[in-house]
């Protein structure tokens, strides 16, 4: 577990199928293929085919959808 | 699932937001707590739901966003209202059956008992009744645990009892006590004495002093096996006499019916009345009656039980058939057999322990009744058993056999 001085985002991942992140600050990009969110200290990119947003609230999101690769851009 | 019923009460609209920058929106709605799902991207913008209340106060930020929004569906419960609102029929039949399931729930509908042995179900049913449980109790104030310890405390018969609400239905589970066996008495000191007048066939002497002999005629009272024996050495103890004894005795009955007598008789003419019981409250819908003052009812209750559910509503029939008088004259035939018929009766409850060698019939008719008199010859066993010195003053101290220690010493 993180201490809580560092904002870092909580990823989970349910196989290639499901991305669920919290401490999200918006959401950058949004295509099928592409999803780029936007946390406190890094930009988190989803890379996959047919990527869908199945819930949005302020601060968490579930992207769904067959997902290839993840990048974290500092 | 829990999420999709909320959703459906909430309502919730599906839309279609175009513009330049749809993920501008996506944070705007986000920053203002406003909740989006099943979010498809299209060509130039996306499809995604939000709750009606949500969709109103959405749209001047959407303008700000360069987005244009446009509803593509709305779902839920409002919209359903909102559709239906000019049929106002069905929104109340609606809520009137919402209620009269939440109204229904709350009473008993069915009481199921299971366990009993002896004690009846129509008796449990009316103890049960008494303490407050019956098809169309009302739940809440329904008291499973003190029904039973009631019952258990007031009834002897009933050993342990559980009963369990579940949803409208209650189940009854009983456990009869178990009666401890009679003990037979074979210590106290006691006579056979003959309990009927007759003539002994058999005896069969198990404890004490046979004082009669087979052949003799005996009275009722009269000692059979004395409980008082002697000793070789002279002295006397007092025993627990016990014998079978056989005897042929004679019981007389007599049986009488009056030679013309008036009847109720069934006739054709009959009516039927209907009724619906809702939870034990019968309401009638057919009303119809006969003409004559005398009638016999008969009724049959339909209940459905779909799934093996007994619902509070059932469908009575009851069938009302006039009764008329008739005037019956009996002859001397139909007068002894129907006397005989008593007789079998009497004989078949009365005579039960006895083994009947003969009967004697005689019938008399006399000042308008006929009167059968049977006299019946029977083998028996007549024994019963008389306790000695049953009088607080008899004193018994010389008939009982001293102790090691009360005897003499050489």
């Amino acid at each position: 577990m993180l201490p809580p001085s560092v904002s870092a985002p909580c990823i989970e991942l349910s196989g290639n199928r499901e991305v669920l992140i919290e401490g999200s600050r918006g959401v950058l990009e949004y295509s099928p293929e592409t999803v780029r969110i936007n946390t406190a200290d890094m930009i988190l990119s989803v890379f996959g085919r047919g990527l869908d947003l199945r819930c949005i609230s302020e601060s968490a999101l579930i992207i769904d959808g067959f997902v290839t690769r993840l990048e974290f851009t500092v | 699932m829990l999420l999709s019923i909320l959703r459906f009460m909430r309502g919730y609209v599906r839309f279609e937001a175009s513009g330049k920058y749809p993920e501008r929106f996506l944070n705007i709605t986000a920053r203002h707590g406003v909740r989006l799902w099943a979010v498809e991207r299209v060509n130039g913008g996306f499809i995604g739901c939000m709750y009606r209340s949500d969709y109103r106060n959405i749209r001047p930020l959407a303008r700000g966003a360069g987005v244009v929004l446009r509803v593509m569906d709305k779902r839920g419960l409002p919209s359903f209202a909102f559709k239906w609102r000019g049929r106002p029929g069905i929104i109340l039949g609606g809520c009137a059956f919402v209620l009269t399931v939440f109204v229904m729930s709350m009473f008993i509908w069915s009481v199921d008992v299971v366990g009993l042995e002896k004690v009846s179900i129509s008796e449990m049913r009316g103890i049960l009744r008494e303490k407050g449980l019956y098809v169309g109790a009302f739940k809440p104030a329904l008291d499973a645990r003190r029904i039973a310890d009631e019952v258990m405390i007031d009834d002897p018969d009933i050993g342990w009892m559980a009963v369990n609400i579940e949803g409208s239905y209650a189940s009854v589970e009983v456990k009869e006590k178990a009666q401890p066996p009679e003990v037979n008495d074979i210590e106290t000191p006691c006579n056979v004495k003959a309990a009927r007048d007759g003539v002994i066939i058999s005896i069969e002497g198990y404890e004490g002093e046979i004082i009669t002999a087979e052949g003799s005629g005996v009275i009722k009272g009269q000692l059979l096996v004395s409980g008082v024996v002697e000793d070789a050495d002279g002295s006397a103890r007092l025993v627990h006499a016990a014998a079978k004894v056989n005897a042929r005795t004679t019981h007389e009955a007599v049986f009488s019916v009056p030679d013309e007598y008036t009847v109720l008789v069934e006739t054709e003419e009959y009516t039927e009345r209907r009724y619906i019981d809702l939870a034990g409250l019968r309401i009638p819908y057919v009303f119809s009656s006969v003409g004559s003052p005398d009638s016999l009812s008969r009724e049959i209750t339909e209940a459905p039980a779909p799934l093996g559910v007994t619902l509070p509503l059932g469908k009575v029939r009851e069938r009302v058939t006039a009764l008329d008088e008739s005037s019956i004259t009996l002859d001397d035939n139909s007068a002894k057999e129907l006397l005989l018929c008593q007789s079998e009766l009497y004989e078949a409850f009365c005579l039960s322990a006895c083994t009947v060698e003969s009967r004697d019939h005689s019938l008399t008719h006399k000042d308008g009744v006929y009167t059968l008199s049977v006299v019946y010859t029977c083998i028996e066993d007549i024994a019963y058993t008389d306790p000695i010195g049953t009088d607080e003053n008899t004193d018994l101290t010389k008939y009982v056999l001293p102790t090691e220690d009360e005897r003499p010493s050489p």
